[in-house]
């Protein structure tokens, strides 16, 4: 796609077909996936998700097998329907396990108690999605497993962006990983691409604040039911995102509990909706590097914000970087991840771009892969006055306290006070309990040459 | 035979004048008080019955009635012990009184020795108002009773001396108008330990504050602590402990300036009602209280059968700060809602109701989670979410009370070497004062903590040009609509002390510095 020689055509052409052979999915690949569902029988996938030990692969058997999903709880509905539900479960070459008897003996239960089940979900304020229906994703359409619907809580249509991104990492990050999950999703919002992640505390709580602090629409899967959302700490970080055009997106029934084995589930999700995962900081055994690797299986972009090499939050980052050499992309800075995304040109960033090599005009030759280079500080702040420049400066140089902004500008304390307040309401600063950090356009700028 | 004395209880922090009548009656030999006394005026006939033997007077085996009138006032404490004493000793016929009426008040000890009571200055105000020409005191009361004037002080330090006092034929001088009087200031240097200023449960008056220019660093810090009490803020001071929240409230003592005769006046009638001790002379320095985290609700209100002021009524006119603010039961934090408001604390028991002062300044210091390290790379062993909820203890109408907030962070070592040379207190506390002297002078006199809203929108005296910036930065989503009004306060409090006379935007822009945390709740919302 940096092709010198192919003009804007071209490049619109290539990402469309891109997009196409990634976002429409052949349709044979999903068994179950037909067309044109009928509200009887989205209610129905719904009800039958929310069978404990029912999973999308015997569901997709029974539905071939019976005809469709209200057919299926038709059946169970009748006297004896057990041993009926457990034949039809077996695939019609005679292939793979039929389901145990408890499991068709649960389905029966539920279609028993369908109205309780629906009442839940309407209680929830969800809408079910199910394969067929238009506003299911399609790149999660393309993933081995994808589930037969989807309890959503907000609208879908941001996960059918031209650029869809996952960030992800550890529940317990550093402020500097908490900084860089908030400025990564901060610029892939501004960029217009849609950020993915798992509502969990720290990175992922950190990447979808920072979408929604600049307005975007953010999806957040998670790993239980919409009714035992996990962490209750995340309460208003899920309205603000569903209130900011974004949504929570769950395969679960409502009063799913999230368990063990519900996360890494989930995870393929979030790896499965978007073109690319972003991991921010994992450690050794975190979940993220689940998502990473459901990622590669995927296919789907690899992105790693390398660590410290002796910080416990970057051992699983830094691990997974040197087990996948050539599949896993390290990320050397925010304007770097976009133009690796293929982003850069749509982010509202003031670029400086190169002088183009072929243009006779420029009469210079610049040797670079790059056509753009992100924006720099200085230009970031240019127009501002000496002390909020000088502020500005201090904080991207990695100075955190109003002391060393003090010691190092050598401005009145007063100026440094205020500077900091212009530069917060401009958006280009925010306070985190006595500790200052660049924000917006100054956190993904790199810092002027010392 | 009957004796009629004067003496005094206290309501409060008022004294009441009582009147103490002795009957010396022939019968079985019995000892018997009268007149709504608590459990110290009962013991008093065990303390007066030693005190007579060992004093060489006669604890007479007759039956003695003790009535303490007026009957509907609830008298506490032993104040009158020493007029029991002598009101015996005259009903019995052991001596005869020549001089005329005068009062007592005095503690009696079992061998005969006067104490000093809790209250003595109003209780001799209350007499001198009563037009009482002479009041026997207990002699290290002398300096206390001192300063009401218009009454004679007859200092005394044994029952034997009282009585030697009584049966002299001098008489006590011409009657005057009596008054509280202010005695003079004493000059810097002299002051004596009770009227230093730190007089608190943990600050013990024997340690003097310590120095601004000890405390390293903090310079956004410091700064706050100027406004706060520039302008009588209230002040919350965040940070994991060792960052110098406490050390930093340990020099406000020395920060802040004297009281005015009339504060002067009021904080030496609480230290004395509060018995803290000998006071020789007026307080000039503002008091500091810090009481510590597990004290009682009636520690930090005030109450009991006395109803003894509290922690609240004892920093009225200086400064109450409480380390630990979260730690505080939610009993108390919640009780500092009225006293914040009104600047007086009403307090209702059975014994009674009273309403005391506490027109105090809150400064206040929290960790910023229980384990205090929250925001510290990888210190913090705080489970999810506890660190929002452990500052988010301090209730709605608590932080509408604190104007000026303030994050500290542990300092890292290479920052020290290129630390600004600290400024010591007294050029702050210069500052300070000045700023002050402003805000008294204006209409009502009053700091701008406790200026009404409406009236400070016309002490700001905004340019066109300086409301839209207001109005900016609130636009910014870095104010709440109450923040507008906090905000403003604090940049008038600054303005101060930078003696402008208008509220400018570069001070509305350092306000801004000191709004709550937190306050974008999209930006709050990653744990």
């Amino acid at each position: 796609m940096l092709g010198v020689g192919s003009g804007p055509e071209g490049a619109a052409e290539s990402g469309a077909s891109d997009a196409a052979d990634r976002h429409v999915p052949p349709l044979w690949f999903v068994p179950s996936a037909r067309p044109g569902l009928s509200d009887a029988d989205r209610d129905a996938v719904a009800i039958l998700l929310s069978v404990h030990g029912l999973g999308p692969l015997t569901l997709g058997r029974l539905i071939d097998a019976l005809g469709s999903p209200s057919e299926v709880l038709r059946v169970a509905a009748r006297p004896g329907a057990s041993k009926q539900l457990v034949d039809a479960s077996r695939a019609e070459d005679g292939e793979g396990h039929a389901m145990p008897l408890g499991v068709a003996e649960a389905i029966v239960e539920g279609a028993a108690s369908a109205d309780r089940l629906l009442g839940e979900i309407r209680r929830e304020g969800l809408r079910v999605v199910a394969q067929g229906d238009p506003d299911y994703p399609a790149r999660l359409f393309a993933i081995e497993i994808p589930p037969s619907a989807l309890f959503v809580r907000g609208r879908l249509d941001s996960l059918a962006a031209e650029h869809v991104v996952a960030v992800v990492g550890t529940r317990r990050p550093s402020p500097g990983g908490r900084r860089v999950a908030s400025r990564i999703g901060a610029a892939l919002a501004r960029a217009g691409a849609t950020v993915v992640s798992g509502l969990a505390i720290g990175i992922d709580g950190s990447a979808h604040a920072a979408v929604v602090g600049e307005g975007a629409a953010t999806v957040a899967f998670i790993g239980g039911g919409h009714g035992k959302l996990f962490p209750r700490a995340h309460d208003r970080l899920a309205d603000a995102i569903v209130d900011a055009g974004g949504a929570v997106v769950s395969e679960y029934a409502p009063m799913t509990l999230p368990s063990k084995g519900t996360f890494p589930q989930r995870n393929r999700l979030i790896s499965g909706a978007s073109d690319a995962v972003v991991v921010v900081e994992a450690g050794a055994r975190s979940g993220a590097l689940v998502t990473a690797s459901w990622a590669l299986e995927q296919g789907r972009d690899c992105f790693v914000v390398p660590g410290p090499i002796d910080a416990p939050t970057s051992a699983g980052s830094n691990g997974f970087l040197r087990d996948w050499p050539h599949l896993a992309r390290i990320v050397s800075g925010v304007p770097q991840l976009l133009d690796d995304l293929g982003l850069i040109g749509a982010a509202a960033l003031p670029v400086t771009r190169l002088p183009d090599p072929t243009d006779p005009a420029s009469g210079q030759r610049i040797r670079t892969k790059s056509k753009v280079r992100p924006a720099t500080s200085a230009a970031v702040l240019t127009g501002r006055s000496s002390s909020e420049l000088a502020v500005g400066e201090g904080l991207v140089h990695g100075l955190v306290t109003v002391d060393e902004l003090v010691a190092v500008t050598r401005l009145p304390l007063g100026e440094v006070l205020r500077a900091l307040t212009r530069l917060e309401a401009g958006g280009l600063v925010r306070a985190r309990g006595g500790r200052y950090e660049p924000a917006g356009q100054l956190a993904a700028a790199n810092p002027k040459a010392a | 035979m009957l004796a009629t004395l004067l003496s005094a209880t206290l309501v409060a922090l008022e004294g009441r004048v009582i009147r103490v009548e002795v009957d010396v009656a022939p019968g079985l030999p019995g000892f018997t008080i009268v007149g709504l006394g608590d459990a110290s005026i009962r013991e008093a006939r065990e303390r007066v019955r030693g005190a007579l033997r060992n004093s060489g007077f006669i604890h007479p085996p007759r039956r003695i009635t003790v009535n303490l009138a007026p009957a509907d006032v609830p008298k506490t404490g032993s104040s009158a012990d020493l007029a029991i004493a002598v009101g015996i000793l005259v009903g019995s016929e052991q001596f005869t009184a020549r001089a005329g009426r005068a009062a007592l008040i005095g503690e009696v000890s079992l061998g005969g020795e006067i104490r000093t009571v809790p209250g003595l200055l109003p209780m001799v105000a209350a007499l001198a108002r009563r037009g009482v020409r002479r009041v026997i005191v207990p002699a290290d009361g002398e300096d206390e009773a001192r300063l009401v004037s218009g009454l004679e002080i007859v200092p005394v330090t044994t029952v034997g001396d009282a009585v030697a006092v009584l049966r002299s034929r001098r008489r006590a001088g011409p009657m005057q108008p009596a008054r509280v009087e202010l005695a003079p200031v004493p000059a810097a240097g002299e002051r004596s330990e009770a009227s230093d200023g730190i007089r608190g449960p943990q600050l013990a008056a024997a340690i003097p504050p310590p120095d601004l220019a000890d405390v390293r660093g903090q310079v956004e810090a410091r700064r706050a602590l100027e406004v706060a009490l520039a302008g009588g803020h209230g002040l919350l001071m965040i940070g994991p402990p060792g960052t110098g929240k406490t050390m930093l409230a340990r020099t406000i003592p020395g920060l802040l300036p004297e009281l005015s005769d009339e504060e002067s006046l009021a904080a030496t009638i609480v230290a004395s009602v509060s018995g803290e001790g000998p006071i020789r002379g007026l307080i000039r320095r503002p008091p500091f209280r810090a009481p510590h985290h597990t004290s009682s609700y009636a520690a930090i209100v005030g109450g009991g059968r006395g109803l003894i002021p509290g922690e609240v009524t004892r920093a009225d006119s200086g400064v109450l700060f409480l380390d630990e603010l979260t730690e505080f039961s939610r009993d108390v934090l919640e009780a500092l809602r009225q006293p914040l408001e009104d600047g007086r604390v009403t307090i209702v028991r059975a014994s009674g109701a009273a309403t005391l002062p506490a027109r105090f300044q809150l400064v206040a210091a929290t960790n910023p989670c229980p384990c205090g390290h929250a925001g510290e790379e990888g210190r913090c062993s705080c489970a999810h979410g506890v660190p929002e909820r452990y500052v988010g203890r301090i209730s709605g109408p608590l932080r509408d009370r604190i104007d000026v907030w303030v994050s500290l962070v542990r300092m890292r070592a290479e920052a020290m070497v290129a630390m600004v040379e600290p400024e010591a207190s007294v050029v702050v506390a210069a500052r300070i004062a000045e700023a002050r002297t402003r805000q008294r002078a204006r209409p009502g006199g009053r700091l701008n903590a406790r200026v009404s809203g409406r009236a400070l929108r016309a002490l700001a005296a905004l340019r066109p040009e300086t409301s839209a910036a207001l109005a900016d930065l609130a636009n910014a989503e870095l104010l709440s609509g109450r923040g507008t009004e906090r905000l403003l306060r604090v940049a008038r409090t600054i303005a101060d002390l930078d003696a402008s006379v208008a509220v400018e935007i570069e001070h509305l822009e350092e306000a801004a510095r000191w709004r709550p945390p937190s306050v974008r709740p999209a930006l709050a919302l990653a744990v």
